[in-house]
Formats: structure tokens, C-alpha cells, sequence
């Protein structure tokens, strides 16, 4: 392709930016959703998750509450489920995950790693 | 009932306010003379999340292959300590180092910027946030002022990150000026230490795409190190032929 030709295209690729932003806006643009998000529980106490094993159904989409009643901080981490967020000590906070394919899914409290661990199984 | 009533007036209005500055940045964006962000805009592409308590250093660095007589920066390297504020904002101070191949490796701009994420990660179809930063340039380096908006969707194991930035350029050296970037990034999450992605970035003088290796491991409790190698191969004339990017961040 020639130098000009190369030229033009970076310079047209203008309005191209303006659709391209647009039909990123467009199909990433949030939707209310449709039904009530399905809500679980999950308790951080002396450094320990309970439940351990959170079962939750797959294919849709579940607010964990966390409700840290420990005195110190901790952060919820899992690779596998794409997330990770401090708890700050006695306060609570939600998380959003899946929709799941069915598996198992580890997660652990970054601060307390050792002790800290549980497991969302989706059914 | 009364809960149900205003969790959803309260999404109806987080949404219409996401909407809303989503639109006005487009159409600030569509309205003003465009043009492309001159210089390279092959830089990280940013994630619109913060992690509340994380502190953070940051290196990176990028070598670009350039022909004779371009007087872009050849290596621009980047020295950052961030730190969050509560739980969605994320502040950031630079200091940019770059040499040419007129000129040898000096201080070329301080740097400050701030990431707010929007919405909770996973809570919508997906996930938004914005960057702005402020630059002030050493010497011939103009002044910049950007506002980047930041949208996350993921796949399955998948996530796809898209920046679009608008930014303004002053100082002695230039004519003020009005440019846009763009950065895309497709990712897959392998294993904590593998995460095979695919960059792609658009600006004045730069049309580049190319693989990026991304991973991280764990240095003990809220200690982690991260890091991202690339190599973007320039596919218009005036890019750089191919520029490696280096990312090494410590978090504490």
C-alpha cells in the first residue's frame, strides 16, 4: 500500500472511531435486570468463610452478601470466579458472580489465606 | 416492597448517570474537530476496577522501532505510586522519562491521575469506570488533560476491555489541541501466572496490534507482583514498526 493511501486511511479512520465508539457504547450499554438477582450469605468469622461451600444454581447470575463480623479486614479473591474486594472489619459488602457453567469454583481471604478458604459450587 | 422500590430507583439512577456522561464523552468526542492523538498511544489498557486498601509501585517502560529521522520518543519509561481512596477511587503520581534519538534520556513530564470505577464488577452486562489524568510536560513536551472512559465485559473465561480517551494538548511548543485513542484488549484468563491477550491501538500516528503476556503471583498476604509484556507491531506507515511494552507492578 502506498504512503498516500496509508495516509488517507489513518486520516478517514476518523469517523470510524466515532461508529466503532458507538457500537461499543451501544452493545456494552447496561440493562436493568430483567428478574431479581438471586442473593446468598457468606459470613467471615475468627478468619474462617461459613458456609465454606457456597452451592448456588448455574447459568445465573447471584449477589453474595459478605458480612465480615472479624475486627480486621479482608479481601474475598478468586481467580477462577474473576473477582476480588476488601471487606473492611465489621461491615459488609456485595459481590456479583456468574452466570455459572456448572463446577467448582475456589475462593480464599487474601489476609488470612491459611485459614480463610471456601469453595462456590454452581449445580 | 419499599426495599425492592428503591434498589431499583437507585440502579434506574446509577445507570441514567453512567448513560449519561458515557453520552456526553461520545458526544464531546463526535462534536469537536477530531483528530487522532499524535505521538505513540501504545500504552497499558486500563481496567475500570479498584481495589479498595491496595497501594501500588509501578514500571513501565516501551522501546519503539523507529525510522531515522523520526523524532519520537525511542524507550519512554514510567515510574508511578498509586494508592486507593475508599472503594472506587484510585490515585496516581508519575514521573515519564523518555530519549529520542536527537536528544539523550531525560525527565519529560509529571503526571497525576485519578480512576473511578462506576459500577460494582459483574453487577451489570458491563462493567465502567473513567480515568482522568493531568501532565505537565518538561520543556518542548506540551501540557495534556484526558478523561478516558473505561468499559469491561467478560466471556466465560474472557474479558474484553475497551479505552476511549479524549484528550486536550497545550503549551509553548504546540497549537492547543483535541485528540482521541483508542485501546482494545481481548484476554483470556488461563492461570494467575498465563494470561494470553491480543492488544489493539488507534491514534494520529499510530495503528498497532499485537500479543501481550500478562500474569501475577502472590508475595505473601496483600502483597502481589503483576506484569505485562507485548509487542505491537505498527500496521500503518507513520506507526512505529513495532514497539515492546514492559509493565511491572508491585501492590502492597
Amino acid at each position: 500500500m502506498s504512503e498516500s493511501a496509508m495516509l488517507s486511511m489513518t486520516k478517514n479512520t476518523g469517523p470510524m472511531l466515532i461508529v466503532l465508539s458507538l457500537l461499543i457504547a451501544l452493545s456494552f450499554v447496561t440493562e436493568l435486570a430483567k428478574a431479581e438477582t438471586l442473593e446468598v450469605e457468606l459470613r467471615i468469622r475468627d478468619h474462617l468463610f461459613f458456609p465454606s461451600t457456597l452451592i448456588i444454581p448455574a447459568n445465573q447470575k447471584v449477589k453474595i452478601r459478605v458480612i465480615n463480623e472479624d475486627p480486621t479486614p479482608e479481601e474475598f479473591e478468586s481467580f477462577e470466579l474473576n473477582r476480588e474486594k476488601v471487606i473492611a472489619a465489621h461491615s459488609q459488602t456485595v459481590i456479583f458472580i456468574g452466570p455459572l457453567e456448572v463446577g467448582e469454583y475456589p475462593f480464599f481471604g487474601e489476609f488470612y489465606p491459611k485459614t480463610a478458604q471456601g469453595v462456590v459450587v454452581a449445580k | 416492597m419499599r426495599y425492592l422500590v428503591n434498589t431499583f430507583q437507585k440502579r434506574k439512577t446509577l445507570l441514567s448517570l453512567i448513560r449519561r456522561l458515557s453520552s456526553l464523552f461520545l458526544l464531546s468526542v463526535a462534536s469537536i474537530n477530531l483528530a487522532f492523538a499524535d505521538g505513540s498511544v501504545i500504552d497499558k489498557v486500563y481496567h475500570p476496577y479498584v481495589d479498595a486498601m491496595e497501594k501500588e509501585l509501578e514500571f513501565r517502560s516501551f522501546f519503539q522501532n523507529l525510522p531515522a529521522t523520526n523524532s519520537l520518543p525511542e524507550h519512554v519509561h514510567q515510574l508511578s505510586i498509586g494508592s486507593a481512596w475508599g472503594q472506587s477511587l484510585f490515585g496516581e503520581a508519575k514521573l515519564v522519562g523518555s530519549k529520542t534519538q536527537q536528544n539523550g534520556f531525560q525527565l519529560s513530564a509529571v503526571e497525576f491521575e485519578l480512576k473511578w470505577q462506576l459500577t460494582e464488577q459483574g453487577e451489570y452486562s458491563a462493567d465502567w469506570g473513567l480515568v482522568f489524568e493531568i501532565e505537565h510536560g518538561m520543556e518542548r513536551t506540551p501540557d495534556e488533560l484526558s478523561v478516558g472512559l473505561l468499559i469491561e465485559k467478560e466471556f466465560g473465561r474472557w474479558s474484553t476491555t475497551a479505552n476511549l480517551f479524549a484528550i486536550q494538548e497545550w503549551g509553548d511548543a504546540i497549537e492547543g489541541e483535541f485528540e482521541t485513542a483508542f485501546g482494545l484488549q481481548a484476554r483470556y484468563r488461563q492461570s494467575r501466572l498465563f494470561e494470553p491477550a491480543l492488544e489493539f491501538y488507534l491514534g494520529q500516528d499510530t495503528v498497532g496490534i499485537g500479543p501481550v503476556l500478562i500474569g501475577a503471583t502472590n508475595l505473601g498476604a496483600r502483597k502481589s507482583l503483576s506484569w505485562e509484556f507485548g509487542v505491537i507491531a505498527g500496521v500503518s506507515s507513520k506507526s512505529p514498526n513495532s514497539t515492546y511494552r514492559l509493565l511491572l507492578e508491585y501492590e502492597f
